[in-house]
């Protein structure tokens, strides 16, 4: 609560000398003028809880007696409340006067003032974000260079695992297969764990990010194979055949004929893995990097404050956001041809 | 030269088996260059197996396939028949042109890329050359203003010319019909046999399997009749189908599409 304190008193000061005034020669006015004399003495040295015991001694009017000792108590009150930054006191103060005098301006205002400032979490909050902004930027960089890097190794693991797949060569679609099978079959967590801390123990230490894009390459790998393995065979084998029949080779038409008709197929499904990708990323905090959800997970722990999580949480939906978007545009793009 | 009375394709004692079905069983013929050869025949007798063995789409089990003179597709190892090497199969199937019933047309392509394909990818023509080509033979179809359009926007008669024109690039020796009109509506079959009947005016070497007598009595030099993978009959139009007043087979054959 910022409300300055010397504001406050001397609105104090100056209601108070406009009520001595207006008092003038009532004879309970030399009672009230010299209790607000006291409170004022009191609350310039500083006894702001003696100021308020004096105050309080003011009744409520009894009937057609003057409001104005009244209310000015209990507005200074409010005021002494609100420096004391107990506004919720304060705004009781004024609900008492509101309560004989529901249309006094003076007390109304003061309660939208004190709520007003009862809500602004808004300023702590902005100021958290503001705050935690840096360190999550950070991590969001490298769970872009995560997803980027898998980006570009799975679609090509993928494609060679498919090839592999269909291949006539059985030792070649027995390995792709048994590959495909393992990387599916097991928790990527279980395959980071084996890459990072596993593998020392037969001699190969990797660092971190390398570790972290071997196997989120790896299982992705194993999935887009699948994919695209699924879209090739669903392309009409007439396809093939028209390519065989003008002489090409089946390499050249699965690059020329076969593989560019998958493309709008394999966009929907491609862009759910990339998806899944994003959050999966935050699978690599446990083998020492600092990703997006690490990042978020030291806030958290060192501040204990929900706002980092919150915060982590709406940086993955516009990552997600934006790539969603990004494939249809592809999709959109990729099966142009289509178009009567 | 002795090349010359040789038959530009010659089959002899061709078998295809699939499982215990023969779907082609033992066929002998020859193919005399500029011959135009029309094969008939009821729903599952072989016609699109034969077609499909010639440019080697299928392994056949027994038999052996001359192209100009000289056994091609095959080759024997440690006594075993075994195809050829796949840079010997693709050579050979860039000199016979095939026209499938349903197009293949490359849909991702445009009509002059689908026929430029060819040249560009098989031959390694440069681009410019490849579409020379392709802007040629797609004027000799009559499309050269659908050059820039996706194969999605034609009708099924304008597919059928591009997949000619496609087949065309390539210069075959030989080209080869499957039914080119049996996925086309009625009024969209004379432009696909108004553009074959230039092929042959032109002198290529065909063989067509078609449902359609008129057009086979108008352009074929040899009808063939098949059923059950064999040969039933063959001859000069008119004498296969005057003959066929002797056949009980080829009668009704011919009746149930009239
Ligand atoms: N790939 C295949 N696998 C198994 N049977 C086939 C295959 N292709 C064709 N056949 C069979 O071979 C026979 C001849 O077929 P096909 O050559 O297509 O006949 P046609 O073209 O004269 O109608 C049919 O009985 C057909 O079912
Ligand atoms: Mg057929």
């Amino acid at each position: 609560m910022n409300v300055s304190r010397n504001y406050l008193m001397s609105r104090a000061f100056a209601a108070l000398f406009l009520l001595l005034a207006l008092a003038g020669n009532s004879p309970a006015a030399m009672d009230y003028d010299q209790l607000f004399r006291q409170s004022g003495d009191l609350m310039a040295q500083g006894d702001l809880e003696g100021a308020l015991k004096l105050l309080r001694q003011v009744p409520l009017p009894a009937a057609g007696e003057e409001a104005a000792p009244f209310v000015s108590s209990r507005m200074q009150a409010a005021r002494i409340h609100a420096a004391q930054e107990a506004p919720d006191k304060a705004i009781a103060a004024c609900q008492e006067v509101l309560k004989l005098y529901p249309d006094n301006s003076e007390a109304r205002n003061f309660v939208a003032a004190l709520q007003a400032q009862l809500k602004p979490r808004w300023h702590t909050i902005l100021s958290d974000i503001v705050r935690f902004l840096p360190a999550l930027a950070k991590g969001t960089i490298m769970t872009l260079l995560l997803v980027f890097c898998t980006i570009l190794v799975s679609p090509l693991g993928g494609l060679l695992l498919a090839l592999g797949r269909i291949s006539t060569l059985r030792p070649i679609s027995a390995l792709c297969w048994f590959i495909t099978w393992f990387f599916r079959g097991t928790p990527l967590l279980l395959q980071l764990f084996f890459i990072y801390y596993g593998l020392p123990s037969l001699g190969i230490t990797l660092a971190p990010l390398t570790a972290a894009v071997i196997g989120l390459g790896l299982n992705y790998s194993a999935y887009l194979g699948e994919i695209i393995r699924g879209a090739i065979q669903s392309i009409d084998h007439g396809q093939m055949e028209a390519a065989k029949a003008i002489g090409m080779s089946y390499g050249q038409a699965m690059r020329r004929v076969i593989i560019p008709q998958t493309y709008k197929r394999l966009m929907p499904p491609v862009g759910n893995e990339f998806i899944a990708l994003i959050k999966d990323t935050a699978l690599v905090s446990t083998i020492a990097m600092v990703e997006l959800m690490r990042a978020a997970d030291q806030l958290f722990n060192t501040y204990f404050n929900i706002t980092a999580l919150g915060l982590a949480a709406a940086i993955y939906l516009l990552l997600t956001t934006i790539f969603t978007f990004i494939f249809e545009k592809i999709e959109y793009r990729a099966g142009i041809y289509e178009h009567r | 030269m002795s090349i010359v009375r040789e038959p530009l394709l010659k089959l002899e004692k061709i078998t295809k088996r699939f499982k215990s079905l023969t779907a082609v069983n033992g066929v002998n013929l020859e193919v005399a260059s500029g011959e135009k050869l029309v094969i008939i025949g009821p729903s599952g007798s072989g016609k699109s197996t034969l077609l499909r063995s010639i440019n080697l789409l299928e392994e056949i089990d027994e038999g052996t396939i001359r192209f100009e003179g000289v056994e091609v597709g095959y080759v024997t190892r440690h006594g075993k028949r075994h195809l050829d090497r796949p840079q010997a199969i693709s050579t050979l199937r860039a000199e016979i042109g095939m026209v499938f019933q349903h197009f293949h047309l490359f849909p991702h392509m445009t009509v002059l890329g689908n026929v430029m394909e060819g040249p560009l990818t098989v031959q390694r023509k440069p681009t410019d050359e490849a579409r020379s080509i392709a802007t040629d033979m797609l004027a000799k179809v009559g499309l050269s203003d659908k050059s820039n359009v996706f194969p999605a926007t034609l009708s099924g008669g304008q597919k059928q010319r591009v997949a000619i024109a496609r087949a065309l690039a390539m210069r075959p020796k030989l080209m080869l019909f499957d039914e080119p009109t049996s996925a086309l509506d009625p009024e969209l079959v004379g432009e696909v046999f108004d553009t074959i009947h230039t092929l042959a005016d032109e002198g290529m070497t065909m063989i067509i399997v078609t449902h359609h007598m008129g057009f086979a009595r108008e352009l074929a030099d040899r009808v063939i009749f098949m059923e059950s993978g064999n040969f039933l009959a063959q001859g000069r139009p008119e004498e296969l189908f005057s003959a066929a007043q002797g056949n009980e087979r080829i009668k009704l054959f011919l009746n149930r599409l009239l």
